[in-house]
């Protein structure tokens, strides 16, 4: 079986792959040393290494403000869109009629349109509504564009429910908001926490909407860096986006962890029976 | 279930539709109505269209850039998905969390990384100085080069997810019956496991060019004010000269191009499938 | 929909666009606050700089706030130091006429002046606007014609006292490099199109208000031949060096150009190749040669609430020369008043724009010519300009 060929060109195939991985995680590390740098602008350090960029962020009032805001919008948009989105999901899961099926779909349009065109039409809606620059506006559009990745992971948890323990619920006498709580629920939690994962990244991260609909009242932390890039390249963004690397790292663990915790809980489903 | 009860799950439903139906249907017809209602009813600004040469140029030049962007990310991505299959658990797992975690790292960090590294003095042309490889720095940042890297670097994680995904639905024993029947393991990936993972390149192509086509942070970005895909058009039109007829015009076009694309995609794959993939 | 509940008017009001002389100023708010956290120069200076274009703001003191008879709004872009801004501008002229002097920071966008006086609901007496946005907003019939018995003409730089507006500063687009990264040294457009003897990336600005006269300078125009701009030559004109060109967007951005030694020239204002200058350590200079200048102006709302009389009074006291100056020695925006020019100290005359030598060397942007009709579908010269230039950029 150990044909050489076979060897040959799986070494190639796992090279070339690995190579390419490279090409996607390597650059992004470059930011960590620069961060670091002993120098004020932007480089590699030259002499030693020193923490005054991670500083200067924790002194500079428009990096905390920033920071906050953007902690505020996305905490509000994503227990907006978990809410939502779970009820919503759950909905159309009992239901599972060609209605709730349309339904599932409209709600993955914000992953569709191109996100110049709805920051377009947000935009002309938020002046008509007076949501422009205030925290409500923002959160309003973070929240509908994070509730696709909720009704996708916990479309996907409930997959692996079996109707009947519903149906079991309601023959108990459990009314229907008993029956969420109680029983749906507790069994999709990884999946309600990798979608609230999810919403909060995508809000965290969101910067083209918040282009268009916000100016100076509120002013999120990827608006900071987005005006830092092109007006004032200096080592506090790539400190910056070191600690932002490190976020999307750990939030990416919890995620594998919660989805490692939804197979198990699947695998001892099927062994019970 | 009894009509009650549907009712009740129903009302589950009811908010995140409302929500959806008003904050965001609503304006995006709003944004179609204008383009025929803007400055005034007509189809001017659909005119405009195939009048304007600066138009022409702009979506010309939106097409090469996604076209060529997603030829290269799915042929990378055709790659790390197929030794993804090839190789045991612990380093798939690796590979894998290479591939989430670009997925998931914000797209400003990601093209601020690309500017660090492509800049006149920054780190690739100062190592090649240093190296004595060349005298004077490249010119690799603020242009067309710069805008396709950084859209391969975003995009790659979304072509990879697909083409994965569907190769592991691809039956090994077909290709061991290739073997068997003494076809070479070249003939075998090329007559038998490439015409099987052909759904997956296909999702992974319509994929990557219909995000392709509405991109916005990285041509900005990487592209120096020089690189003008249709995004920036539009924030132009609506922005500075505050042109909304042309802006929603060119908006329900590049809406239109997006849905038809997922529409022909529709039909080769399962889109939730795809979506849900990530 | 309505008007007034908008935030933001100027999509109500296409055709009224900023003629992008906004931005300038938006841009000298952001010099001084800069200078004034750095330290470079004293609350003090900072108030006497602004005196001029008033860029402060009072809070509470909102777009729908009723403005009395006995007090007068000054609208401007905002800035940081509001309140010390206050005590300075109102001040002196509270103390010779007995108003007070309230000033809004909200930015007196043309559309937003077009919503309130079309509503009725004026609140603000003076705004900070620029030449062409004058034009606009007199074609509207928003705005008051300046009263030249009150606002002394003689005391505005030739050709800016407008029919409805009246310069209150002067700013240039200049050809700026970096003498520490050329050979030789450029002179004149030409020799910034010439990219075989002056090799290195060059930065234009992102919208073609102000790149246009470059071009035809460097088509061989002379002065009295850039208007009107021939679109099909500088179209050639700019395929013939967007390669070599990375484009600017804010005046911040401008800086941060030459600072990180991306581009070895660029067509930016003025006001920040002399920050560059004093940051560089002398590397970045420039040439008035060919510079192309334009002005900053007051314009009086139709139905102002504090009267007409009020507005002019204050224009004609925001003339004075050594005001003007103060602001020029922090910000760099060149006095429009004449007399200023030699009250400017020695050694800072170099970087105003108003001085007879610098002056002479440069040619006046012509607003005029932006606002007219360019005879294609009904964009005027300013839209086609926007629509060719990123076409012919991004070619």
């Amino acid at each position: 079986m150990t044909d050489r060929r076979v060897i040959f060109g799986r070494a190639i195939a796992l090279g070339l792959a690995w190579t390419v991985l490279g090409f996607l995680v390597l650059p992004m590390a470059i930011v960590i040393p620069v961060s670091f740098t002993d120098q004020y602008y932007l480089s590699l350090p030259k002499e030693n290494l020193s923490f005054e960029h991670y500083l200067a962020f924790f002194e500079k009032e428009i990096w905390i403000d920033a920071t906050l805001d953007s902690l505020i919008i996305a905490v509000a948009a994503t227990t907006a869109a978990v809410t939502l989105g779970t009820l919503c999901a759950i909905g159309c899961w009992r239901l599972a009629s060609g209605a709730a099926e349309a339904v599932r779909i409209l709600m993955l349009l914000p992953i569709i349109v191109p996100v110049i065109v709805q920051a377009l039409a947000i935009y002309r809606f938020w002046i008509d509504l007076g949501l422009i620059d205030t925290y409500l506006g923002a959160i309003i559009a973070h929240t509908l564009i994070a509730i696709p990745y909720v009704m996708i992971t916990v479309s996907s948890s409930l997959t692996n429910l079996d109707p009947r323990i519903e149906q079991a619920a309601c023959n108990l006498g459990a009314s229907t908001a008993q029956t969420v709580r109680i029983v749906i629920l507790p069994s999709i939690m990884p999946g309600v926490l990798s979608g609230a994962l999810f919403a909060f990244t995508i809000s965290f991260d969101e910067i083209v909407m918040m282009l268009f609909i916000t100016s100076r009242a509120v002013y999120t932390l990827p608006k900071r860096i987005w005006n830092g890039i092109q007006d004032h390249l200096d080592p506090t963004i790539a400190a910056v986006a070191t600690m932002l690397m490190l976020l999307t790292l750990l939030l990416l663990l919890i995620e594998l962890w919660a989805r490692r915790r939804k197979q198990a809980r699947m695998s001892a489903v099927v062994e019970e029976e | 279930m009894t009509g009650a009860l549907r009712l009740k799950y129903w009302l589950l439903i009811a908010p995140a539709l409302a929500a959806m139906l008003v904050f965001y249907v609503f304006p995006l017809v709003q944004v179609l109505w204008l383009s025929v209602t803007e400055p005034y009813p007509g189809l001017q600004n659909y005119e405009r269209l195939l009048e304007r040469r600066a138009l022409h140029r702009i979506w010309w030049t939106t097409l090469q850039i996604c076209v060529m962007t997603t030829v290269i990310t799915v042929a990378l991505g055709y790659i790390v998905a197929l030794a993804m299959t090839l190789v045991g658990e612990a380093q798939r797992t690796a590979m894998m969390f290479c591939v989430l975690l670009t997925l998931w790292l914000s797209v400003l960090v990601r093209a601020f990384a690309w500017m660090m590294l492509l800049r006149g003095e920054g780190v690739v042309n100062d190592g090649l100085i240093t190296m004595g490889l060349i005298e004077e720095p490249l010119r690799l940042l603020y242009n067309r080069f710069a805008v396709i890297i950084g859209m391969v670097h975003f995009m790659l994680p979304l072509a990879v997810l697909p083409i994965y995904s569907n190769m592991t639905g691809i039956e090994g024993r077909l290709v061991s019956a290739a073997r068997s029947l003494g076809a070479s393991p070249w003939q075998s990936f090329r007559l038998v496991f490439l015409p099987l993972s052909k759904p997956g390149l296909i999702a992974a192509s319509i994929l990557v060019f219909v995000f392709s086509l509405g991109f916005f942070i990285t041509p900005a970005l990487l592209g120096g004010g020089k690189v003008v895909m249709i995004s920036e058009y539009i924030r132009v039109s609506f922005e500075e000269t505050l042109r909304w007829g042309e802006a929603t015009m060119l908006s329900t076009v590049l809406l239109f191009s997006v849905l038809l694309s997922l529409g022909l995609v529709a039909r080769v794959v399962d889109l939730r499938q795809v979506f849900g993939a990530r | 929909m309505s008007i007034l509940k908008t935030a933001y008017e100027k999509d109500l009001y296409p055709e009224i666009a900023d003629a992008g002389d906004s931005e300038f100023q938006r841009d000298c708010v952001e010099i001084a606050a800069t200078k004034l956290a750095r330290g470079e120069i004293d609350r003090r200076g900072f108030l006497g700089a602004l005196t001029a274009i008033g860029a402060l703001t009072v809070p509470g003191i909102g777009g729908t706030a009723k403005a009395a008879a006995d007090e007068l709004v000054i609208v401007n872009w905002g800035g940081p130091a509001v309140e010390a801004y206050q005590k300075a501008f109102g001040a002196p002229f509270t103390e010779a006429s007995g108003i007070k002097v309230v000033v809004d920071g909200t930015g007196p966008l043309a559309s937003k002046i077009r919503a309130m006086v079309e509503s009725g609901a004026v609140t603000w007496d003076v705004c900070d606007t620029g030449a062409a946005t004058t034009l606009v907003l007199q074609k509207a019939d928003v705005i008051q014609p300046i009263d030249y018995s009150v606002v002394d003409k003689s005391k505005v730089v030739l050709d800016y006292a407008y029919e409805y507006g009246v310069a209150n500063y002067l700013f240039s687009y200049i050809l700026a490099y970096n003498k520490a990264k050329m050979d030789k040294v450029p002179t004149s457009w030409a020799d910034f199109w010439d990219t075989a003897s002056f090799p290195g990336m060059r930065t234009l600005r992102k919208q073609p208000n102000g790149m246009l006269e470059a071009a035809m300078f460097a088509a061989g125009k002379s002065a009295d031949e850039i208007y009107p701009i021939d679109f099909d030559l500088v179209t050639e004109k700019f395929k013939e060096i967007r390669d070599d060109t990375i484009v600017w967007s804010s005046g911040s951005q401008s800086q941060e150009l030459f600072r990180t030694g991306e581009v070895v020239m660029g067509n930016i204002w003025h006001t920040r190749a002399n920050l560059l200058n004093q940051d560089m350590a002398g590397d970045v200079v420039w040439t008035w040669n060919e510079g192309i200048v334009t002005a900053g102006m007051w314009n009086v709302p139709k139905g102002n609430p504090a009267g007409t009389k009020a507005a002019m009074d204050f224009i004609a006291s925001a003339q004075d020369p050594a005001d003007q100056v103060k602001l020029f020695l922090i910000m760099g925006n060149g006095p429009a008043n004449p007399a200023a020019a030699a009250l400017v100290p020695e050694d800072r005359r170099f970087a105003d724009p108003g001085q007879p030598d610098n002056w002479a060397k440069q040619i006046k942007q012509d607003a005029r010519w932006y606002k007219a009709s360019s005879g294609k579908g009904d964009l005027t010269n300013d839209a086609y300009a926007r629509e060719l230039y990123i076409d012919v950029m991004s070619g």
